[in-house]
């Protein structure tokens, strides 16, 4: 009896330690992570980062001093390079680890190893897009590039010291909650990081809709709603700028393009991701020397994209923010330049239709002969599953990213994939290591270096705006451009037929330029390149131009500017898509037909000065007014469950409203009776109303557009409780202050040149990936009221006017 | 109260380098060695481990003024208050508290198998 009793305490408690040491679904395992001594409770920081500490480090060459300032931004102070990204490496994994360990992950189609099967078709899909394939395709070009090969390696070190220093209680909180270990970090996971940012920047592409929306109304209809030549438009490089080049044959458009295509199904691509950058000359500027600006537009997420940090060695000092996984700074500055970048909207990404032989799938068809596919077999590891062997066939143009009832529906980064295509994509090239443009602009001096250092860029394809301490400006359009005919790509190409390849490259040096334009200034707002005048064919679909207008506008005016007139202009709200917009919106609506709810809206959006302010309630009408009137135009004709297609650019609805109020657009093919554009503009109106009215009550402060557009920024993976308070500040797409839904400016810089740059800056977190910090989120304050930090640009580390919090010194051993 | 301190103490020390089921080996050889009754094993563990993981977890959060044990309350789907840490606070240390009890219970039954005298002696 007693060994009965004392058997059934023994396994009772046994069965309780491993179920509260296992992990079930998405819980962690919970006594693991609630344990005080190595659970969760050991991430919790106390306040500030503080103290000194001396640290020996392997493999490093001579002592590196690193110091804290206030926002916990690392000032790293080595004696050579390779100790610099050493510790740029270390300090980064010591904030980020996890961050770039997820990020590398989800980039290279391996979440499923530390998640287990619901990830398993967002694997496959990233590396069925050729991640894997251009990822060592870059990897094979740097054994090529000895000098960044080294510079990589001593950041990978850097990492792999700080990793190997830690046990499990010091791993970051995520891992303790996803329940995995960190591994090593490897070279190739810093060509993964920047292959997700071609795909983040550079990924997008519609030409599935295109060529349906040609299959239905075709040529004509399809050419006067989405023009190659936008309404408004006012392009990078300022029109009537003089190409002074040779430019290369642009080869023709042949005969038969574009070709009416089977049907392809695809859902609508997001509206654009922007950025904001500018220049202007000394001669604009009350210091008499130009100040450079950059307010980055990316999905906003803690922790933040960007990491801060200086790097000094004798032969460089620059400051800026960097991307953790990343070595060198890619958005900054130094003693006498600066630069900041753009996305560019060109067109890097194709799709070519496969022909096989036959049902074996290993002959395709090409120039008239049955060439052999290539197959590159995807193993993917799967947590709690067996391991998948995935196969991918690769045409001479790239990977067939789905063949037939390979997509997966419930994937919707999927849908735009049309089925048994293959993707041309730049990213899948490497003809140079774009880290390399980064490592020499950190070192620039002068324009020449500016210029010398971009073409080792390829993708994704960035405006730099650039400055420098001689009163030089400068802005390019840079990246690797394949020359094409005219409209090539802008919908499905036949891969068969060897005239629908890219022909080659632009010159770098051809890429779209200017330097010192006679306006006193330069800058770039993902607008239209250039004018038609530029010789070659770069891509049909860029930013509406609401925000270049408006930072086109404040700078033609602008005088004696100082950091502050910068500040204040990033952070303005004014919608020329408004301006151009409400005039006649006003003017369509018969105010005998509104209630008396309406009827006070009304006069609210009326009065309303066309600032996305926080507290402006005519910006909420606004808002959702012109969204339901672009439903109202478009969705009839352009909505279709066995036809996907995608709306108009929204120039175009603008152009619609302006120029052509008798448009047969304004009809809804569903109704019997003929709508007009003041039908459609009404009822649009009442929905906005209605709409605002149902989810905030009767008009009033809830009504106010912080309170309607606040949202929190949330974690990187979405972990509940781990994002930032909501965000109440104004702004819209179309604004400078260019805030939507969960993206918007992700970095502030204001850089003035001088005998030595003062920089200006803020991010919306915080330098520590760590949610238990302090410095997790502390900066998104300053960043919401419109404020910035200064930048502590430091020559020496014992400089008496920083405040430094901490001191690491890493000692070679 | 001496089995209580030295479980307190050793658990202390163990898991200072040791996963934290060290607890319940520490529980369950203890009490099977010292432990006189059945309530006296389980409820000396449960508050020898109940007070070290409150102290260690409170040392741990009251510096951090709360902020990371209140987002993880939110993670386990909690509303975010001010407060909500204390029930993470409080779910850690029970259930802690609770696997050392039940151990110790199952080491006092099994220390009763050992023969009689050592028993007694250690007693």
């Amino acid at each position: 009896m007693k060994i009965v009793k004392a058997a059934a305490f023994f396994v009772f408690a046994l069965i309780l330690v491993i179920v509260l040491n296992t992990k079930f679904g998405k819980i962690p395992p919970l006594l693991r992570f609630l344990d005080p001594f190595a659970g969760f409770w050991q991430n919790a920081e106390p306040g500030e980062i503080n103290g000194s500490e001396n640290l020996a480090m392997k493999g490093l060459k001579e002592n590196v001093e690193i110091v804290f300032d206030e926002h916990l931004v690392p000032h790293i102070f080595a004696q050579n390079d390779y100790d610099a990204y050493y510790a740029q490496g270390y300090i980064t994994a010591k904030y980020r680890l996890w961050q770039m360990d997820f990020q590398t992950r989800f980039a290279a189609g391996r979440l499923s190893e530390v998640v287990g099967p619901a990830a398993i078709e967002l694997d496959k899909y990233q590396r069925r897009m050729g991640m894997g394939y251009g990822a060592e395709n870059l990897m094979k070009a740097l054994e090529k590039n000895p000098e960044m090969k080294a510079i990589i390696n001593a950041y990978a070190d850097g990492v792999n010291s700080y990793i190997r220093s830690l046990s499990p209680k010091n791993y970051p909180i995520e891992f303790k909650i996803l329940d995995y270990n960190p591994e090593l970090w490897k070279p190739i996971n810093t060509a993964y990081l920047l292959k997700m940012m071609s795909a983040t920047l550079a990924g997008g592409s519609d030409e599935f809709y295109m060529s349906n929306i040609l299959k239905k109304f075709g040529k004509d209809v399809t050419t006067n709603l989405f023009p190659d030549v936008t309404f408004q438009d006012d392009p990078i490089i300022p029109k009537g700028i003089k190409w002074d080049f040779k430019p290369i044959k642009s080869p023709v458009v042949p005969a038969g393009y574009p070709l009416n295509t089977t049907d392809v199904h695809t859902a609508e691509r997001r509206e654009g991701i922007g950025s904001n950058n500018w220049a202007i000359s000394g001669e604009k500027s009350a210091s008499g020397l130009p100040i450079l600006c950059n307010d980055p537009h990316l999905d906003l997420s803690l922790p933040s994209i960007w990491f801060q940090v200086q790097l000094h060695t004798p032969q460089m000092n620059v400051y800026g923010v960097s991307l953790p996984g990343s070595p060198c700074v890619v958005i900054g500055f130094n003693q006498d330049v600066a630069w900041g970048v753009t996305n560019t909207g060109s067109d890097v990404l194709d799709w070519y239709s496969v022909t096989f032989k036959d049902a074996s799938q290993n002959q395709y068809k090409y120039d008239n002969k049955w060439l052999n596919v290539k197959r590159r077999i995807e193993t993917i590891a799967v947590r709690g599953g067996k391991t998948i062997k995935d196969t991918v066939i690769y045409t001479n143009h790239g990977p067939v990213v789905y063949l037939d009832k390979q997509k997966p529906k419930q994937l919707r980064r999927a849908q735009n994939v049309p089925t048994g295509y293959a993707l041309r994509w730049i990213a899948h090239d490497a003809p140079n290591i774009d880290v390399a443009t980064f490592y020499y602009l950190n070192r620039a001096k002068n324009y020449e270096d500016y210029r010398k250092a971009l073409t080792y860029y390829s993708s994704p394809a960035q405006n730099f705006a650039f400055a420098d301490n001689k009163n030089d400006i400068a802005i390019t359009s840079n990246g690797y451009f394949p020359i094409k005919w005219k409209e090539q790509g802008k919908f499905l190409l036949d891969g068969s037929n060897p005239v629908n390849d890219w022909q080659g490259r632009i010159p770098v040096e051809q890429n779209p330029t200017v330097k010192n334009p006679k306006r006193k200034f330069v800058s770039s707002a993902n607008q239209v390149l250039t004018d038609q005048t530029y010789p070659y064919y770069l891509g049909w679909e860029y930013a509406p131009n609401d925000r270049a207008q408006r930072i086109n506008r404040k700078l033609t005016v602008m005088d004696k500017a100082t950091i502050d007139s910068m500040r204040l202009m990033q952070d303005d709200n004014y919608s020329v898509l408004a301006e151009n917009m409400m005039p006649v919106l006003l003017s369509n609506v018969n105010r005998e037909n509104l209630s008396a709810s309406e009827g006070e809206a009304f006069y609210r959006v009326r009065k309303w000065n066309k600032f996305y302010n926080s507290g402006e309630i005519g910006a909420s009408i606004f808002e959702i007014w012109q969204a339901a009137l672009k439903l109202e135009i478009w969705k009839d004709d352009f909505d279709d469950t066995d036809l996907p297609m995608r709306f108009p650019l929204r120039a175009r609805m603008v152009q619609l409203l302006l120029k052509e109020p008798n448009s047969k657009w304004f009809d809804n093919i569903h109704t019997p009776q003929k709508e007009t554009m003041q039908d459609d503009i009404e009822k649009s109106f009442k929905f906005a109303v209605d709409s605002l009215e149902r989810k905030f009550g009767p008009i009033g402060k809830s009504w106010e557009w912080g309170n309607v557009k606040s949202r929190p920024i949330n974690h990187l993976a979405a972990m509940p409780g781990f994002g930032s308070k909501k965000i109440l500040n104004g702004g819209s797409s179309a604004s400078i202050n260019a805030m939507s839904d969960n993206h918007g400016p992700s970095w502030r810089m204001v850089v003035a040149l001088g005998k030595t740059s003062t920089g200006y800056g803020v991010y919306p977190g915080g330098q520590s990936g760590n949610p238990g910090s302090f410095y997790y989120d502390d900066m998104v304050n300053t960043w919401m009221t419109g404020k910035l930090n200064t930048l502590h640009f430091m020559q020496t580390p014992g400089e008496k006017s920083v405040k430094i919090i901490r001191t690491v010194n890493l000692k070679s051993k | 109260m001496k089995l209580f301190v030295l479980i307190l103490a050793s658990s202390f020390l163990l898991q200072l380098f040791l996963p934290w089921w060290m607890i319940a080996i520490v529980s369950f050889i203890l009490s099977a060695w010292l432990a006189t009754s059945s309530k006296i094993a389980f409820r000396a563990a449960f508050w020898a481990i109940f007070i070290l993981w409150l102290a260690v977890c409170l040392y741990q959060t009251l510096p951090n003024q709360n902020i990371l044990a209140n987002r993880v309350a939110q993670l386990f789907m909690l509303p975010d208050t001010k407060f909500s840490w204390i029930a993470i606070l409080l779910v850690s240390c029970l259930l802690g508290a609770l696997v050392a009890g039940f151990s110790g219970l199952a080491g006092y039954y099994a220390g009763q198998l050992l023969p009689k005298q050592t028993a007694s002696n250690k007693a």
